[in-house]
């Protein structure tokens, strides 16, 4: 079965719409087990909260998984390694970002090695807030992907791809710890 | 305690001893209480005294059989930050040299381990200093990073 033109044939947009329904139910994740969220998990998956009712279940490689999860601060080192397994995922991938960490900083605001804004660097789906967020948000969070990802909201990979150049230079700013020349002179002036 | 009386000074401090020794007399020291007991080195710490103008190391050790923990101090002058290393009697000691080299930017004669340990590509200065503004440097830093603005519906 092509991409012809024709009523019989299905068009690209609903093959994608009915691709997306089947795959919403069925998340497979990659958690990437850093900060203090981690320890939310296990309870997640295990017989308490049983999150494989909704189809969300471990993988063992970042090549099988459709979710990552950012399970909270990344220093510049850390986020290095995340961006390695971010890209390894196989389209369409999704993220979900843990906790105040990662939204601004969190209590690490002021820390010289600790990003800030996790979605200058790579695309996030979905972020929980808390610090840090009990089991029942990160379900919650997962029906909230699921309803996104039906209604093609949840885009974060084609967003990557479109500005792939802009996320590169943040990303090679930040790993050479890179202070423009008159944001140095902008500062210096308030002070 | 123990380790006062075998260094012959120091004092009581919070159920420990401190003992303030002077630069050349701490591989001595080390050796000494190794051999009476103190087997097991605990840790390395730095202090930063910027008013003061110098660096103080803090070299902890633990005695098993007394329950002691004994605290070696010495200072060293912060615009020349050099100190021997003293890896050659407990292995251990050259990550901690590697970490205070890192994050106070003392150099350690003898170590050879003086590698890049938490921080990756790091050009400032080591930032555990005082005189490092660690606020300054976010500013300059992560905020001055663009934020990604994508059409609506494509994700944050």
């Amino acid at each position: 079965m092509g991409l012809h033109n024709g009523d019989k044939m299905m068009r690209y947009e609903e093959w994608s719409k009915l691709a997306r329904k089947a795959s919403k139910k069925s998340l497979w994740m990659v958690h990437f087990c850093t900060g203090c969220g981690a320890v939310e998990m296990p309870p997640v998956m295990t017989s308490r909260y049983d999150a494989e009712r909704f189809g969300i279940t471990s993988m063992a490689t970042p090549r099988q998984a459709d979710v990552l999860l950012i399970t909270g601060y990344l220093t510049v080192k850390t986020l290095r390694r995340v961006i390695q397994v971010y890209e390894q995922m196989q389209s369409p991938k999704y993220v979900i970002a843990f906790g105040s960490c990662t939204i601004n900083g969190g209590m690490y605001w002021d820390s010289y090695n600790t990003i800030k804004h996790l979605e200058k660097y790579i695309p996030v789906d979905l972020y929980i807030a808390g610090c840090m967020p009990r089991p029942e948000g990160i379900i919650n969070a997962f029906i909230k992907l699921m309803k996104l990802i039906d209604e093609g909201k949840a885009r974060g990979w084609e967003k990557y791809q479109k500005y792939y150049d802009r996320y590169k230079e943040n990303q090679r700013r930040v790993f050479n710890f890179e202070i423009k020349e008159e944001q140095k002179e902008e500062k210096n002036e308030e002070h | 305690m123990k380790s006062i009386e075998l260094l012959g000074k120091g004092e009581e401090m919070h159920g420990r001893a401190y003992i303030k020794l002077n630069v050349n007399e701490l591989e001595e020291a080390i050796k000494k209480l190794k051999e009476n007991g103190f087997n097991h080195f605990v840790m390395l710490s730095c202090i930063d005294w910027l008013d003061k103008g110098k660096f103080e190391l803090v070299y902890h050790m633990w005695n098993y059989e007394e329950k002691e923990h004994a605290m070696l101090s010495i200072d060293i002058d912060r615009n020349n930050a050099v100190m021997k290393s003293m890896s050659h009697i407990f292995p251990q000691i050259e990550t901690y040299e590697r970490e205070v080299h890192e994050m106070y930017g003392i150099k350690f004669e003898g170590n050879t381990r003086l590698t890049p340990f938490l921080l990756e590509n790091w050009p400032h200065d080591p930032p555990m200093r005082k005189d490092f503004d660690s606020k300054k440097f976010v500013r300059q830093m992560y905020e001055s990073i663009p934020f990604i603005e994508g059409e609506e519906n494509e994700g944050i």
